[in-house]
């Protein structure tokens, strides 16, 4: 028996936990009660959602697809195939012919050997991640008004020291239980909450004023509170005059959202839009609390920046208890972005047409340097389609479940000439592959993750990889010795962390493992080694921009057709509307997300035989008011079309959702709500999707229909899967 | 007095956590590995619900085969002693007991093998017992499972360090209502209603002088 500290493989809260083995398996996960997160307290994904670790499904060897079957390689075979096809694709197609998803379940160590593959080894910058589809509206909005993309502020100071939570567009109960328990005790001190979601969520329960903001409609109410503060003069007159410009442009542009005219555009009521800008204006520290419910629109940007304007007009900024945190999803997502598996910039944000960062990093790593900004996730599907992209390399993610337009996104990716998947399991993607490669998993490796506070921690082994499964980052570096690089080849993930500290120190250099092993993790930036690290960003209003100051931008919205900036006179503003609207054929709009039980696509969550027995399939949340016209009862099948397909599960009468408005997941191959979704709906800086908003149908459906359903469901995406998985076992059984 | 554990819906998150811990820790000690409270999300709030441990408990008294008892600070209920007549889940005022046992072939089983199998081609009906010539009837078709008997919370009384759910509850939404607690929460009350009274009582005066 052992215990091992480290980091939990799930949301970007990053708490710690004691894993237990016996007999070299995974046997219990205890709370770490000296971490200043999550305190001696875990969720239940942190508690048992562990068995995917030894489960008997994981890969063992790498597979390659011949004829409709896998057939086990060895990893010689494996690389060597995958590096001469690299090799001619690059040859006869130029180098952007390859892009890779990089994975934000993976380490920082995984994340910078990667991204470093694909532009020192493969000479492209097509790599990006899934943060493509959380918070890059986050990293672009955040980045031009703040100076830094990321979390201004540590988690325990909500707990601490805010007086007022502002949380918009955050399901913080379901998705980050560690972080809404900061919220409950900041209203255990006293501190006062303002939730605005059009779900009645968990925290919209408990708050002090809940604004039912309708899918797509956060910029009327962000913009009428702002018309408030400024009009009654319930602002930081003095911050904005020091430590901001744009102002006047910005106070232009909220002119318009009266009160009363955002009730007319959105259904919010006036009163509700002043007294969230009272109960905002008048805190003392304010924490805006922002997820999917703010990055996923055609306007993500949009809806960033009119929270980053609100906090900066309001001083709500760079001191204790204040600040704009967006909560990121995955565990190790801000870290995936700060090392680079961006395609636009290198690790610590640099970008990559800087002629004089490029001629660093080409020093750092004795290549030269492609200067195009590559493929963002979100334009690789048609770079398929155009025949641009005839490689692609995906490991730790399940594009196929996750990206918008599942259905189109199948037909794509088996128009690639190579795909590679690098992962635990057969994902409904790797059953695509070309060549499959088996993938050690967190409890597996040694490493360092940045949670959503920018807290660099550091993650231990526990337990061996199962047969031979192996280290993403190792991966990385025997491609690159195969096609003549040999600047990959480390010794441990510490060998590469003390790389990725002398290339960056400006945020990194200062995090060593030796202090990592001594301390709760390090907040980037912390340049040096007697650096006590940063948990608040922009202190005393100075922020990383080049004036200095932060920098307001106004955000033009009209729900139904995109406001023209130029014509309003403005030289910089970002426009928004919402994309789909219901309609006589589509009266429903369709918002999508996660619950409480499952992690994303469930190939960790689902193996978990209590996770599944708590959570066994989707349920479609629809308003009892919808179900009485449409004769269906809680538990009853109904079938939800969009433009782009349907899905068939069970009905959730809950008023969580209003009248006309359904709710489904992604964590059901069986019902996968990315069949429907959005794929050219796409944010036009960002390149996000409009996840929340689709214009849907509603029918009631029988048993009979979602058995026919569910087994078309299996053929799309699983048949291959458990035939593959099944024809291994019976291999291994019989060896 | 009875010992029960009780939720507080202004610190529930309505994380489950205390359901999937619920089921582990019974699981565990052999017992049925269903969860023993149940998370009830509703328009005016949200908690777990599980049992009070009633002093005249209704399910005790309805019980047609005394399975149901009270013994050790708390109502006991017997899962190998139980018929699964489901009286007592009628009669509790709570919906804090509820049947439950396992269909034969679980849905984590059907995952695993459902998708696979329901490819293949259907395999020939098995030969049937006895002279192979009728199909047994229904009442003596045997399949694997569990049976079906009435769970409730049981207060983990074989956990030395007590409720589970107690234990796990990020927030500390919950917290066990004891002989100890009772009495300490009501001697704070009456602090405070002689308190509130004073003050009401000495208010007018202080302002008439």
């Amino acid at each position: 028996m052992s215990t091992v500290k480290t980091v939990c493989p799930y949301c970007g809260t990053g708490c710690s936990m004691m894993v237990h083995t016996r007999d070299g398996r995974i046997s219990e996960v205890t709370p770490d009660k000296s971490h200043p997160v999550s305190q001696g307290e875990l969720c239940l994904k942190g508690y048992y959602g562990f068995n995917h670790v030894a489960d008997r499904r994981r890969l063992t060897t790498p597979l390659r697809r011949e004829g409709g079957a896998f057939v086990p390689v060895t990893w010689d075979e494996a690389l060597d195939a995958i590096a001469a096809k690299f090799a001619a694709i690059r040859r006869d197609h130029g180098p952007d012919a390859f892009a890779m998803f990089a994975s934000a379940r993976c380490t920082n160590e995984d994340n910078y050997v990667a991204q470093k593959f694909a532009r020192a080894v493969m000479g492209t910058n097509n790599v990006d991640h899934c943060a493509r589809l959380c918070h890059s509206s986050t990293v672009a909005g955040l980045a031009q008004t703040l100076g830094s993309g990321a979390m201004t502020n540590s988690i325990p100071e909500i707990g601490e020291v805010s007086d007022l939570v502002f949380i918009i567009g955050s399901n913080t109960a379901e998705q980050h239980p560690l972080i809404a328990r900061h919220v409950i005790r900041a209203q255990q001190r006293g501190a006062k909450l303002i939730v605005a979601d059009p779900r009645r969520t968990e925290m919209a329960e408990k708050a002090d004023l809940w604004v039912r903001v309708p899918p797509g409609h956060n910029i009327p109410l962000v913009n009428g509170m702002l018309h408030v503060l400024v009009q009654e003069g319930l602002y930081d007159k003095e911050f904005v005059a020091q430590h901001s410009v744009g102002f006047d442009d910005v106070a232009r542009a909220i002119e318009p959202f009266s009160p009363e005219a955002v009730e007319r555009m959105s259904g919010i009521p006036a009163s509700q839009v002043v007294q969230a800008a009272h109960m905002y204006g008048r805190a003392r520290a304010a924490a805006i609390l922002y997820a999917m419910g703010i990055t996923q629109f055609s306007h993500g940007v949009g809806n960033v920046v009119s929270l980053s304007n609100l906090a900066v007009i309001s001083g709500q900024i760079g001191r204790p208890g204040a600040g704009v945190c967006p909560l990121r999803g995955q565990g190790n997502v801000q870290g995936a972005c700060d090392l680079g598996a961006l395609p636009n910039v290198y690790p610590a944000y640099l970008p990559v047409t800087d002629a004089a960062v490029r001629a660093r990093f080409e020093q750092a790593w004795g290549v030269t340097l492609p200067a195009k900004v590559g493929l963002k996730v979100t334009d690789v599907p048609e770079a398929i389609e155009r025949g641009d992209v005839r490689a692609l390399l995906v490991f730790g993610e399940n594009p196929v479940m996750t990206d918008p337009d599942s259905g189109a996104l199948r037909q794509q990716i088996q128009k690639l000439e190579l795909l590679v998947v690098m992962d635990l399991f057969m994902t409904e993607t790797a059953r695509f592959a070309d060549i499959v490669l088996p993938a050690a998993c967190w409890a597996e490796k040694d490493g360092t993750y940045t949670n959503t506070e920018r807290r660099v921690q550091r993650g231990r082994a526990v337990v061996a990889p199962p047969g031979e499964a192996r280290v993403d980052w190792t991966v990385f570096g025997a491609l690159a010795s195969r096609l003549g690089y040999a600047g990959l080849n480390y010794a441990s993930a510490q060998d590469i962390w003390d790389e990725v500290r002398r290339v960056v120190p400006a945020p990194f250099g200062g995090i060593s493992y030796a202090r990592l092993d001594q301390e709760p993790g390090l907040s980037w930036p912390c340049p040096s080694e007697d650096h006590p690290g940063t948990p608040i960003l922009h202190k005393d209003g100075h922020f990383a921009l080049p004036s200095g100051k932060a920098q307001l931008v106004p955000v033009l919205f009209d729900p139904d057709t995109l406001p023209d900036a130029k014509a309003q006179g403005f030289s910089r503003a970002i426009t928004g509307h919402v994309v789909e609207h219901a309609d006589a054929a589509y009266p429903f709009i369709l918002n999508t997300g996660r619950r409480v039980y499952n992690y994303h696509t469930g190939t960790m969550t689902r193996k978990s035989p209590l996770l599944e027995q708590l959570a066994p399939e989707e349920r479609i949340e629809l308003n009892p008011q919808d179900a009485r016209e449409l004769g269906v009862a809680d538990g009853d099948f109904v079938k939800l079309t969009t433009r782009r397909g349907h899905t068939i599960a069970r009905a959730w009468l809950t008023e969580r959702v209003a009248p006309k408005n359904v709710f489904s997941t992604f964590h059901y191959w069986e019902a996968n709500s990315n069949e429907l979704t959005n794929a050219h709906a796409l944010d036009p800086i960002s390149g996000i999707p409009e996840y929340k908003v689709s214009a849907a149908k509603v029918e009631k459906s029988t048993a009979a229909d979602a058995k026919a359903w569910r087994e078309r469901a299996a053929s799309e995406y699983r048949l291959g899967v458990e035939r593959a998985t099944n024809v291994l076992l019976a291999g291994r059984l019989q060896r | 007095m009875n010992r029960f554990v009780i939720a507080d819906p202004k610190l529930c998150i309505g994380c489950y956590t205390c359901e999937a811990a619920c089921v582990h820790v019974h699981q565990d000690a052999g017992l049925q590995a269903y969860p023993r409270l149940a998370v009830t999300q509703t328009a005016q709030g949200t908690m777990p619900v599980q049992c009070r441990h009633c002093e005249d408990a209704p399910c005790a008294t309805v019980c047609p085969v005394n399975a149901i008892t009270q013994a050790e600070g708390m109502i006991a209920l017997n899962e190998s002693t139980c018929i699964g007549c489901k009286m007592c889940a009628l009669a509790c005022p709570f919906g804090a007991i509820e049947p439950h046992g396992t269909s034969p072939m679980s849905q984590q089983l059907l995952d695993i093998f459902g998708a696979a199998a329901a490819a293949e081609p259907a395999e020939p009906a098995p030969p049937v017992a006895g002279d192979g010539l009728a199909p047994l009837g229904a009442l003596l078709q045997w399949s694997p499972g569990v049976r079906t008997v009435a769970v409730k919370c049981d207060l983990c009384y074989f956990r030395a360090d007590g409720p589970k759910c107690i234990e796990v509850c990020p927030t500390k939404a919950l917290h066990l209502v004891d002989n100890q607690s009772l009495a300490a929460s009501i001697s704070a009350k009456r602090r405070q209603t002689v308190a509130k009274t004073s003050q009401a009582l000495s208010a007018p005066a202080a302002e008439g002088t």
